[in-house]
């Protein structure tokens, strides 16, 4: 059987020791985020099933209380997933300032749908993404966690092309 | 742990609810105050013993002076409140609430096993609109396998949690969760596995639509087709108080009754689901005798008749065994017919195997306190005890405790799967019990000023103090609230009067509590019926006889067996068999008919289940607790108290006029109305304490296989706790006896020998072989504790 | 006087007698409202309620999902229902039993039937010859429903807008 050393890397593990000291001893769940978040980044990206298992055995919660975060929150994937992530704010401010066809500008350029990951392993579109608290610079697009506001056509080819 | 606060009586603050006004606990909720006024609230996700969720948004009501409504369950009173809980504005928001809930909430009301009891629908009927205003698609969950007990229909789920926090809270371990988020959010286990807790069927019955329902009775019956009847459950000495369910003369369910004082609103899995083995096909429906060899069917006549003749013709070597799950009334008339016709080999303690302390050991072994007062214990030390699988009831009360900090400590020779914290635990060769006990005792006696019992010195002097000994003593020393617990397992060692004297002496000496959880349902009741060999009803005086293992091993010559399987349930099943079939006369009173049974029995008279009969269960609290039949007996079969008057008339036997089991347990009361369970027992200091003796067979009572009903419930026998036949024993036992690798092995003790599936389990202590009792493997083998012979098959 | 002198005028001229007569020489004359049954019959409703009928879907998979309203509705007891999870996991029945020596024929079994399984057909006229054929067991409600399944689904359509 695989012990968490084995599925945690050595940097994850100080990540979350970090995070811990960050919390009250008897509140070490408040980790958890935090905690998946370096373990999705060792792992390029996505969770699976065995670190998520990890995870609460090293912070000691139920399995299943992992689980739940890692389902609640878009920023985690328990799928393979690309080495770019699209999030494109679809949420009402947004798709009044037309989303909708940002959305669908970035589904003919990659040739993906939402949800999916280019063939050659590059770039992944977020199934949905809701508000990402940029209302103000509405349509936006979260990718690989910089926020980019005010896209236009331009705007995203510049962005998209840049990424390697 | 109530969701209710404790209720202080200076606590309180003045409110009005509807106009009404009302003291109410300060801290409590305003749905709280309104319970307990008698002022219906509507709600999903409250349930008063569960944590406060307030996600289902069902209670929200209107507060004078606040401008949103707001919900019930989660808002705390304050002086002056004014609250309207059916005000057109608290209507409307309570109407809003049921349209969303009813938005993904399929109509198939008519093939859901929830109809006609569910909350939703009538929650929709008394708050909800009539028409609904959402046209688009509903969204369909699949369904998801969480094993044998429960089918699911997540289609139906209103995320109200409750399931969530149930197995959490009762179950133990968070087995269950809300996966994902907004309109995509399911119930589940995120991975398929089955829901494993002993307490796993709570879910059905808090969930207040058809999401979660009982999978062995699924689609057999409608609400209003059933007739609710009380009983209690008979397969632990908790005595849980159930409602079970009846269609056509057949128990289709069974469901918790509240009582605070024993279970709460909750049950085991065991009392939930064990009614099956009352269906099940191996009932006997009608008296058989046994003509040249062959078994015919006849009538209660003609069987009685043949009972009568029998019992004559071996009057002076009787013997009369019986399972603790048996009533009272039926313990109380079977050893007083016995006794009558002058025998004296009567016993009701099918798994014992150490009787030298009787006589001297308490009559009726109790828990010393009421069941609800283990939530309140400070420390507890529980020996041989599975406590999670053997009363998971007192689990869940212990469990509470150690919650709120109480040490529970274990002395155990299997690693027992506990979901509370354990303050210290030792796992050990059974032998070696003694010598703990000893060394706690020795730890307890310095601590304390008073003088070394009799002989006690000489034993204690060498035995080696750890600190985990220490630790123990301190823990219970130290605790104002503390108890010393001998469990169901521990009632099967070698040396059990040695255990007993010294968990008293320790108990005494660090100023606990001392109890038992015994095994089965009724062993109170049936030990003051006077079902034990050496004292009459309520601990009268009379000739001592063989006690339920040497009857076997001096075997009698005719011998009636109430209610118990000895291939399963006897401590030394070969030993019994043997005895059994040797016999000149054998009359089984019995519900089911085994192969084993048809083998050495006479005559086989069907004798009503505890669903069939009246009767009395004395629960390990020393509460009496009467029922009634839930519904007629199957065929033929008649109660067994019943069947016993009628022999003792037949028998020309004087006071078995009896026209009610009321009767009968008005004389066994009458009878035991001065004795008082007391486990306190003088010192008896023991010849040794034995020692770490070779490779032994240890033996558990595992979950469902505790007794006859249970090993036929299906369902049951399908979990992951079903009965396991292996020969199990942990790594470094299987390397010293070189058996690792191997996949089947041969155990012999004495003249016996089984072959069987090794299994490796870490949770063994050293040198133990674990066959667990209640299986075919141990029915092969002879009184466990002993030392045995392992090899390769 | 006047009053006995009356009545001696009617029993002398069977007054009563002549009008009772004159009904029946009215209705001798008129068109005759009898008909030669079984030749011929009366017509009849769509919603006329004779012998129960189980219908299954166009795709023969029976409609009866043993929900048991019937049962609980029907006010002369004459509906026993048993059911169990078939093999697919559906609920469905294993016996489905109206006596049709109990039934009062009121429709209510059919008005409660939340998937249009049960219904009454137009058919009236059938007879037992052994004891215990009374009882419509599922096999033969099934069998009249394959039966009469063209006249039912008019039936049926044609009442829809009412119901």
């Amino acid at each position: 059987m695989q012990t968490v050393n084995d599925v945690l890397s050595e940097s994850v593990r100080k990540e979350i020791e970090h995070w811990l000291t960050k919390f009250p001893a008897d509140r070490r769940e408040s980790a958890v985020i935090p905690a998946l978040t370096a373990a999705q980044e060792q792992n390029g990206g996505w969770l699976t099933e065995e670190i998520m298992n990890a995870v609460a055995e090293y912070i000691g919660m139920p399995r299943v209380s992992v689980y739940e975060v890692a389902t609640f929150y878009s920023m985690f994937d328990r799928e393979p997933c690309g080495r770019h992530k699209i999030n494109v704010c679809t949420n009402i401010c947004c798709m009044l300032m037309g989303s909708d066809s940002v959305v669908e500008y970035i589904e003919n350029k990659l040739g993906i749908k939402q949800g999916e990951t280019t063939a050659d392993g590059k770039f992944t579109m977020k199934i949905e993404e809701e508000c990402l608290a940029a209302c103000g610079g509405g349509p936006m697009m979260v990718v690989d966690g910089h926020y980019y506001e005010k896209l236009t056509p331009e705007k995203i080819d510049t962005i998209l092309d840049g990424l390697d | 742990m109530s969701a209710k606060p404790e209720i202080n009586a200076d606590d309180m603050v003045n409110i009005e609810i509807n106009g009404v006004p009302m003291q109410a606990a300060k801290g409590s909720m305003i749905i709280h105050a309104a319970d307990d006024a008698n002022i219906y609230i509507p709600r999903f996700c409250y349930h008063k013993k569960l944590p406060i969720a307030a996600n289902c948004r069902m209670c929200l009501v209107e507060v004078e002076g606040v401008p949103k409504p707001l919900p019930a369950c989660a808002t705390p009173v304050m002086d002056g409140m004014k609250v309207l809980t059916s005000s057109d504005f608290a209507k409307k928001a309570q109407q809003g609430v049921m349209e969303f809930l009813l938005i993904n909430h399929p109509l198939d009301c008519p093939i859901c096993d929830q109809g006609g009891e569910c909350e939703l629908q009538d929650i929709a009927m008394g708050y909800g609109r009539s028409v609904s205003r959402f046209a688009e698609k509903k969204r369909i969950v699949k369904d998801k396998n969480i094993g044998p007990l429960i089918a699911t229909e997540m289609t139906r789920c209103i995320h109200c949690t409750r399931c969530i926090r149930t197995i959490e809270l009762v179950g133990g371990d968070k087995e269950l969760g809300g996966m994902g988020r907004g309109t995509k959010t399911l119930i589940g286990t995120y991975i398929e596995r089955s829901v494993n807790s002993e307490m796993s069927g709570n879910v059905i019955d808090v969930c207040p639509v058809g999401a979660l329902t009982a999978k062995p009775s699924r689609f057999a019956a409608r609400a209003w087709e059933m007739r609710s009847t009380a009983g209690v459950a008979g397969h632990d000495c908790i005595g849980s108080n159930i409602n079970t369910h009846i269609r056509n003369k057949e128990v289709v369910r069974v469901v918790p009754a509240e009582n605070e004082k024993i279970n709460e609103v909750w049950i085991s899995d065991r009392d939930r689901y064990a009614y099956e083995g009352l269906n099940s096909d191996s009932r006997l429906t009608a008296p058989m005798i046994k003509v040249n060899g062959e078994w015919v069917e006849t009538d209660w006549n003609t069987a009685l008749e043949e009972v009568v003749e029998g019992m004559r013709a071996n009057k002076d070597n009787l013997a009369g065994l019986m399972s603790p799950n048996v009533t009272t009334e039926e313990a109380f008339l079977m050893q007083k017919l016995l006794r009558d016709m002058g025998a004296t080999s009567v016993d009701h303690r099918i798994g014992q195997q150490d009787f030298s302390d009787d006589g001297q050991a308490p009559l009726a072994s109790s828990l010393g306190s009421s069941v609800e007062a283990l939530e309140s214990l400070d420390a507890a030390l529980l020996i041989g005890s599975n406590i999670r699988h053997d009363q998971p009831i007192a689990s869940h009360r212990l469990r509470k405790a150690a919650d709120n900090g109480a040490k529970v400590m274990l002395l155990n020779s299997i690693d027992f799967d506990i979901n509370f914290p354990i303050a210290e635990f030792i796992i050990t060769h059974p032998d070696a019990f003694a010598a703990d006990l000893a060394a706690m005792v020795k730890v307890a006696l310095e601590q304390n000023s008073s003088a070394t019992p009799d002989g006690l010195g000489a034993l204690i002097n060498d035995v080696i103090v750890t600190d985990v000994h220490r630790d123990i003593v301190a823990n219970l020393t130290s605790a104002n609230n503390s108890s010393v617990i001998i469990g169901a397992q521990a009632m099967a060692l070698a040396d059990l009067s040695v255990i007993r004297s010294l968990a008293g002496l320790l108990a005494t000496l660090t100023n606990a509590q001392f109890g038992y959880l015994s095994r089965g349902a009724n062993s109170i009741g049936a030990s003051l019926a006077g079902a034990v060999p050496y004292a009459g009803v309520g601990g009268k005086a009379v000739s001592a006889g063989r006690n339920a293992k040497e009857m076997f091993d001096s075997p009698a010559a005719a011998y009636m067996l109430m209610n118990v399987e000895p291939e399963h349930d006897c401590i030394d099943p070969v030993q019994a068999t043997s005895a059994l079939k040797a016999a000149d006369f054998v009359v089984c009173l019995t519900p089911f008919a085994s192969d084993v049974m048809r083998d050495y029995a006479d005559v086989l008279l069907p004798t009503a289940p505890y669903s069939e009969t009246s009767g009395t269960f004395v629960n390990a609290a020393g509460t009496w607790q009467r029922f009634s039949a839930n519904c007629a007996p199957l065929g033929e079969t008649r109660p067994a108290w019943k069947v016993l008057r009628v022999l003792g008339n037949l028998l020309d036997l004087n006071g078995y006029d009896y026209l009610s089991s009321e009767e009968v347990r008005a004389e066994v009361a009458r009878d035991t109305g001065q004795l008082k369970l007391d486990n306190t027992q003088d010192w008896q200091c023991p010849a040794s304490l034995g020692g770490a003796s070779g490779i032994v067979r240890i033996t558990d009572l595992p979950i469902y296989a505790v007794d006859n009903v249970v090993r036929r419930a299906d369902a049951l026998q399908q979990t992951v706790h079903a009965v396991s036949e292996t020969i199990a024993m942990n790594q470094a036992t299987a390397d010293k006896l070189g058996v690792s690798g191997a996949i089947r092995v041969v155990v012999a003790q004495h003249d016996d020998e089984i072959s069987g599936e090794l299994c490796i389990d870490a949770r063994i202590a050293d040198d133990c072989v674990l066959v667990s009792s209640g299986t075919v493997l141990s029915s092969g083998l002879g009184v466990p504790y002993q030392t045995i012979t392992v090899t390769k098959d | 006087m006047i009053n006995s002198m009356k009545s001696v005028f009617k029993s002398l001229f069977l007054t009563e007698l002549l009008k009772g007569m004159s009904v029946t020489g009215r209705y001798y004359f008129r068109k005759k409202f009898t008909l030669f049954y079984p030749e011929e019959k009366t017509p009849q409703s769509g919603r006329f309620r004779g012998l129960h009928a189980q219908r299954r879907y166009p795709n023969g998979e029976e409609r009866c999902i043993a929900c048991k309203l019937c049962e609980a509705v029907c006010p002369a007891l004459a509906i026993t229902i048993e059911s169990e999870q078939r093999e697919d996991g559906s609920r469905r029945t294993t016996r489905y039993d109206i006596d049709l020596f109990k039934c009062i024929y009121c429709g209510f079994c059919e008005e409660a039937c939340p998937v249009d399984a049960i219904v009454e057909t137009r058919h009236l006229e059938y007879h037992f010859e052994n004891r215990g054929e009374n009882v419509m067991t599922k096999e033969k409600l099934l069998r009249n429903g394959e039966l009469y399944e063209d006249q039912i689904a008019t039936d049926r359509a044609r009442d829809a807008a009412y119901r």
